[in-house]
């Protein structure tokens, strides 16, 4: 693996430990603040053949207190979520970007944008977008890829992607690519969408 | 001399196998050696030399190589697939037979390796 995307790693793998301490600290605290201001239920009353102490739980459990805390261990939960799909670290990028001036030259125009997402603009007018996975979670493969060009029209698109090992979809060529193919399969990709001769 | 028409396949054939980075190479070389029998992921990984799971092979490499045409897979049961190579790849038929013609004593080491 390139060094500057074991450093990506490193960072991904310290910053997600970090996370979630926090966020398990940011647990308690919700926990404690929002149980310790006194409970609001919404009135109903449990069962009479419950048991004393059964309905005390039932009163906590059952109150507004519970939605907040939920609410807000959600809205947690979410911004988590939201903040694992939106970026990747920022190695990772100048890797990326480098690999593709690197092929394209010094001048090509690149758009990094939220989600982990790139789009390199060609010559040609057209253009790739990549979209970077940090960690497929089914295989457990670091950085792998997904190469999707703009939308093509020509013939035998099929077996232009084929002769190139990638595939086409809504006549577009996409593949996935792994960390160390970057470089190589870019080049096949640009080299493709090159070959492709509008329907005449 | 071969032909212009050969010549551009190979051209082409040389051009994807080195963009590919080294699992994916291992598995071509080797089930086109292995061609026309298919292998299961345990067989795959063990003759590719991967020392992770078969299963993670399956779930990532193995299921981006299937969705570009390079491999076929065919689920026997939800745990057992049978791996081969696409034969009909406008790339790879060329070096499927380049292994039949030219790769019998690597096809016998591979054999003899599937057998263990």
């Amino acid at each position: 693996m390139d060094c500057l995307l074991k450093h990506a790693q490193g960072l991904y793998i310290s910053r997600q430990r970090i996370t979630i301490a926090t966020l398990m600290v940011i647990f308690a605290f919700a926990f404690h603040s929002f149980y310790s201001l006194g409970i609001h239920g919404f009135g109903a009353t449990p069962p009479e053949w419950f048991p004393v102490g059964w309905t005390e739980i039932f009163d906590v459990v059952v109150s507004l207190n519970t939605v907040a805390f939920f609410l807000a261990f959600s809205l947690i939960v979410f911004a988590y979520g939201l903040w694992s799909w939106a970026f990747l670290p920022s190695p990772a990028v100048s890797y990326t970007v480098a690999a593709f001036r690197g092929l394209f030259g010094q001048n090509v125009r690149i758009q990094y944008r939220i989600g982990k997402r790139f789009r390199v603009f060609l010559e040609s007018g057209r253009h790739i977008d990549v979209r970077c996975r940090i960690k497929e979670a089914s295989s457990g493969d670091w950085f792998v890829y997904r190469f999707t060009s703009c939308p093509l029209t020509g013939n035998n698109l099929y077996s232009i992607a084929l002769r190139h090992g990638m595939s086409s979809r809504n006549r577009r060529f996409t593949t996935w690519i792994g960390h160390d193919e970057l470089h190589h399969r870019a080049l096949l990709m640009a080299k493709a969408m090159a070959s492709v001769t509008p329907a005449s | 001399m071969a032909d212009d028409d050969t010549l551009r396949t190979v051209y082409e054939l040389v051009q994807l196998m080195s963009s590919l980075n080294e699992t994916r190479r291992a598995i071509l070389l080797a089930l086109s050696h292995v061609y026309p029998r298919s292998v299961s992921g345990v067989q795959l990984g063990r003759l590719i030399g991967y020392s992770g799971k078969s299963r993670s092979l399956y779930r990532g490499v193995l299921t981006h190589m299937k969705e570009d045409g390079m491999i076929l897979v065919d689920e026997l049961t939800p745990r057992l697939h049978a791996i081969r190579i696409n034969s009909e790849h406008p790339l790879l038929s060329v070096l499927v037979e380049m292994c039949r013609k030219f790769g019998e004593d690597t096809s016998k080491i591979y054999a003899k390796a599937l057998e263990e």
